[in-house]
């Protein structure tokens, strides 16, 4: 009996490990997330609250928005998730050139969508006189928009980090292809979280009745 | 290792047809919005484009995240947290008085 | 012995390799180290937090009077309830699930013991941020309104210890706008957001850090129902963690939008709604009360089966009622929200949702209760803990249901009647079966047992010091004396249960004065425990005592619930438990291999980034409440500076320096990044 339990060599029909036989750092990237829900639930329902509450001073969200450009800017965004798949694709094949292009091409597409919420931000403040102190409903939306543009910003310092290491001689390890997996992980999350943004928050331009 | 392990990902070209079709997706909503602003579509509005951002959500992350490749437990959690987040901010919007969520 | 002491190589600096001594603690990734710290940090904010309560008792003692000034008696209900839920009972959950969960799996490390110390130094660091207030905080008087329901003047009124008064003064749950920028002006309701955001923070990284451990890191045989109740009660505490942080997180950031740079979500002068912030946080608030609670559960349920000579009654019973009380808590928020003005069906829902809380309650208390029944029950001291928490927890659960009854909270809303349920539960329950927790498992700490007797005296005075001090409190509510309240009138009649209550307060603070002996003096002095000083069930107490470094030199291969117990007993054919005629020889066996790795064990290297990178955080949040000054910004900078330059160095350094190549290379064993099997239901072996 007591063999049983200490043998490490006894067969008992078990694998290895008992585990869920995903990566340790992959399901991790996974289940936080899972909770980034709650977090971008939060900001987008209390956007939902106030956008809709009539008798506010100044300026609605809905009012100044500039659909032709925000639809630019989130096409540039998604795209860069087809440069993310490309880029861990053709890490998978240990092709480093192109790794290392596509990860070049999907910061960049990040920072163009970065510059144009800078721009957008500006055009709001300045054009339009909607500032966060507006109404709740501004507040809103810049913390909203700008949590999202946080995670957006984090997402491309990652994604230059690991471009810088495989621009090195020996290229990207197979480690820190796992890291690129995350990273892609990540990006397409804030991608999808921005699909969700760009509907609720631009294209339904809700506004009290 | 993945991709030993899941030899069914898909190749880059069918990462770019998936690139296409997002992108028309896209240009529908786009479209979507001017033409609910020539006709005042009311709720269908509403109900037309959260369905297509489901849609581009569902590709996105089925595919793109390779979620549908991957072993059930990360389906698991990660539709736990997304079904989590829809049900409690419904409740907590119900309770505040925002019901429904009205077409521009 | 252990690999951990050869030369390191390193990347950039010289990596740390001291195993003992000051810099050995700083270093560490070793979860039995963290989690040492974590409970003797944890311990130190409950003293800190039981002053704050003694201060508020002594100025209570009397009717109208004037030992604290109102300003300094808001400030200290305020930190006395943050610093206990916050800065006690939180991080002694994690000081448990830290040291225990990797030895009750079978484990070596967590899943990322990296990432572990990141968060222990990050919750250190908040805790001191959030308690700097008292030196830099400030509070002034209502700015830009009429100064209706305004702040009290500064210094808060007459009265000695006003220098207290500029600190967090808007109640543990912070209700908007009182605490928002118009009401609380100063620096103090600042410190107090930025700093459980940053608390908040610590937890969200262990509690994924947790899941994954659990989920992946089990040994062999060890299937989900195999692990023991702490495990599963971990798992969670874990996952309503995960859940409910982001939104703390988020109606936090809102606050300090709001108090920063002049939004307005919670402030009704521009529109905001201050109904939103109670939403927000109790979507948080009442999954975090089971947060407090869950893991005393999981320790009274090691604890009972032991002393009780059984094994657990119902074991997958109270797993599942775990599970359904931690998806049941996040759908009866809106409880403490039942005065807030929501409409009468809410109130409906939300009150009868609250109810069915208390079938998977009962469920667990009943169970408890049948692993007693029966069974050859020894009075050691965490065996009276555990018996204390089912009786003093049960008692605050039946006044919790009272409040699920609308009409009934709406008279019980914001009396004492509140103050005796939540200290019922948190302390009847959360601290008593800490307690129970903090006996039974001292020996794996330091290889000694606590002194038996002086336990005892330490359980009876609290025991009854802590129902002279609760119980009371039910009666005073019930007359109407309000929570939170700073005087009272001699004519109300409020003052001889507030002396008893008073009186009952500093017994406790004895009692813990006993306990704090008791800790001292066992670890020097306290019988040696041996292998397995309680004949305990679980496979922790496998691993010698004080428990090595690689924690299991032979990881166990489990074969059923209470594998170490079937190890030791056999059943006679009327199904009791008979001990095996060379009982003494397995233990004796089984400790010697445990004492003595066959092959070298990779254990995780030491390491200085995370604390690094920890310590970049309150400098950041130093400067946002400060933003508005130069140097504010500069600290800004700095602390991001700071965080980035250790996540890069972090990035660069690998979690185990590469090892020498040896003919056992194979066979070592390591800890982080396995390549995990797939866990199959096969198998032929019964469960038992």
């Amino acid at each position: 009996m007591s063999d049983l339990a200490h043998d490490a060599a006894v067969d008992l029909g078990h694998p290895e490990q008992e585990s869920t036989g995903v990566e340790n750092r992959k399901l991790g990237m996974w289940v936080f997330l899972s909770s980034e829900f709650l977090f971008f639930g939060a900001l987008i329902s209390t956007y939902l609250l106030y956008s809709n509450r009539a008798g506010f001073q100044g300026t609605y969200p809905a009012e100044v928005y500039d659909i032709p450009f925000t639809s630019v800017s989130s096409f540039v965004l998604l795209m860069s998730s087809l440069t993310m798949v490309l880029a861990h694709n053709a890490l998978s094949g240990n092709d480093q050139n192109g790794a290392r292009t596509w990860l070049f091409a999907t910061a960049a597409l990040g920072a163009i969508f970065l510059a144009g919420q800078v721009f957008e931000f500006t055009e709001f403040i300045v054009e339009a006189g909607m500032t966060l102190s507006s109404n709740p409903a501004a507040s809103a939306f810049y913390v909203l928009t700008g949590f999202h543009g946080a995670h957006v910003a984090i997402g491309v310092i990652m994604l230059l980090s690991l471009w810088g290491m495989s621009r090195r001689k020996e290229g990207l390890s197979e480690r820190q292809g796992m890291n690129l997996e995350l990273v892609g992980l990540y990006w397409h999350f804030v991608d999808i979280i921005w699909i969700i943004i760009f509907t609720v928050v631009y294209l339904l331009s809700i506004r009290p009745a | 290792m993945t991709s030993e392990q899941h030899p069914a990902h898909p190749t880059p070209a069918q990462y770019w047809k998936i690139a296409v079709l997002l992108a028309v997706l896209t240009a529908v909503e786009v479209a979507m919005f001017y033409i609910n602003n020539a006709l005042d579509l009311k709720y269908f509005n509403s109900i037309i484009l959260l369905s297509l951002a489901g849609l581009k959500f569902v590709i996105v992350v089925g595919w793109y995240m390779h979620l549908r490749y991957e072993e059930s437990t990360l389906s698991r959690f990660f539709s736990a947290g997304f079904i989590l987040a829809i049900s409690l901010y419904t409740l907590v919007l119900t309770a505040l008085g925002v019901l429904a969520v009205r077409g521009g | 012995m252990t690999a951990t002491a050869e030369r390191p190589q390193t990347t950039i600096f010289r990596r740390p390799s001291s195993t003992t001594g000051f810099w050995s603690w700083i270093t560490t990734v070793d979860h039995k180290k963290i989690g040492i710290m974590y409970g003797y940090a944890a311990f130190v904010f409950f003293i800190l937090g039981g002053v704050e309560a003694l201060l508020l008792r002594i100025q209570l003692a009397q009717a109208n009077a004037e030992f604290l000034t109102a300003g300094a008696y808001n400030a200290l209900f305020t930190m006395h309830g943050t610093t206990m839920i916050f800065l006690f009972v939180m991080p002694v959950g994690a000081a448990f699930m830290n040291y225990l969960l990797p030895l009750l799996i079978g484990a070596r490390d967590v899943a990322f013991p990296r990432l572990n110390a990141l968060s222990w130094w990050i919750f250190l660091f908040g805790g001191i941020f959030l308690y700097s207030t008292f030196i830099f905080g400030t509070s002034a008087p209502p700015v830009g309104i009429d100064g209706v329901g305004g702040n009290l003047p500064a210094g808060g009124g007459p009265g000695t210890f006003n220098f207290l008064a500029d600190s967090p003064n808007g109640g543990w749950f912070g209700y908007q706008p009182n605490a928002g920028p118009f009401y609380s002006a100063g620096t103090a309701m600042d410190y107090w957001a930025l700093g459980l955001q940053i608390l908040g923070l610590a937890s969200l990284i262990s509690s994924i850090n947790f899941i994954v451990t659990i989920l992946n890191m089990r040994a062999k045989g060890m299937r989900l129902l195999r692990m023991p109740v702490f495990v599963w009660m971990s798992t969670v505490v874990a996952f309503l963690l995960l859940f409910s942080l982001p939104i703390i997180a988020v109606a936090l950031f809102m606050v300090m939008f709001d108090r920063q740079f002049g939004s307005l979500f919670f402030q009704p002068v521009g529109g905001g709604d201050p109904v939103l912030w109670q939403h927000l946080f109790w979507l948080f608030g009442h999954p975090e009360v089971y947060v407090l609670i869950l893991p005393a559960m999981g320790i009274v349920s090691e604890v009972l089966p032991v002393f009780s000579r059984k094994p657990l009654f119902g074991y997958s019973a109270i797993v599942f009622a775990g599970a359904a009380i931690g998806f049941l808590g996040f759908g009866v928020w809106a409880h403490h929200m039942l005065a807030s003005g929501i409409t009468p069906v809410a109130q409906a829902a939300f009150g009868l949702a609250t109810m069915t809380i208390a079938i998977p309650t009962g469920i667990k208390i009943f169970n408890w209760i049948g692993t007693m029944w029966m069974g050859r029950i020894q009075l050691k001291t965490p065996m009276l803990f555990a018996i204390g928490f089912i009786a003093m927890f049960t008692i605050g659960g039946l006044s919790g249901v009272i409040h699920s009854i609308v009409p009934s909270d709406w008279q019980q809303t914001d009396t004492y009647f509140i103050v005796a349920h939540l200290h019922y539960v948190l302390f009847g329950g959360s601290i008593f079966g800490i307690f129970a927790g903090m006996y039974y498992w001292f020996p794996k700490l330091t290889g000694r047992v606590m002194n038996d007797k002086l336990g005892k005296l330490h359980f009876w005075l609290m025991l009854i010091g802590f129902n002279l001090t609760f119980a009371p409190m039910h009666w005073l509510g019930l007359q109407g004396m309000i929570r939170r309240t700073w005087k009272y009138a001699p004519e109300s009649g409020l003052e001889p249960w507030n002396v008893a209550v008073t009186i009952g307060a500093f017994i406790i603070a004895l009692s813990i004065a006993v306990f704090m002996f008791n800790w001292y003096n066992s670890r020097r002095r306290g019988e040696a425990s041996g292998l397995d000083p309680w004949d305990a069930r679980t496979i922790e107490w496998m691993s010698p005592n004080p428990t090595p470094e690689y924690n299991f030199a032979v990881p166990p291969v489990v074969i059923r619930l209470d594998h170490f117990w079937h190890l030791k007993y056999d059943q006679d054919e009327d199904g009791r438990a008979v001990p095996k005629a060379d009982k003494d020889e397995i233990l004796a066996q089984i400790e010697d291999e445990q004492l003595n790795p066959v092959v070298p064990i990779q254990l995780p290297n030491p390491t200085y980034f995370p604390i690094v990178m920890a310590l970049g955080i309150p400098i950041v949040f130093y400067g946002i409440i400060y933003h508005t000054t130069l140097w504010g910004k500069a600290l800004i900078v700095i602390g991001v500076i700071i965080s980035l330059a250790a996540l890069i160095g972090w990035g660069m350094e690998p979690l185990e320096e590469p090892h020498e190549e040896s003919e056992s290379d194979a066979e070592i064993a390591t800890v982080g990044g396995e390549e995990a099997g797939i866990a199959e239901g096969a198998g032929e072996d019964a469960d038992v």
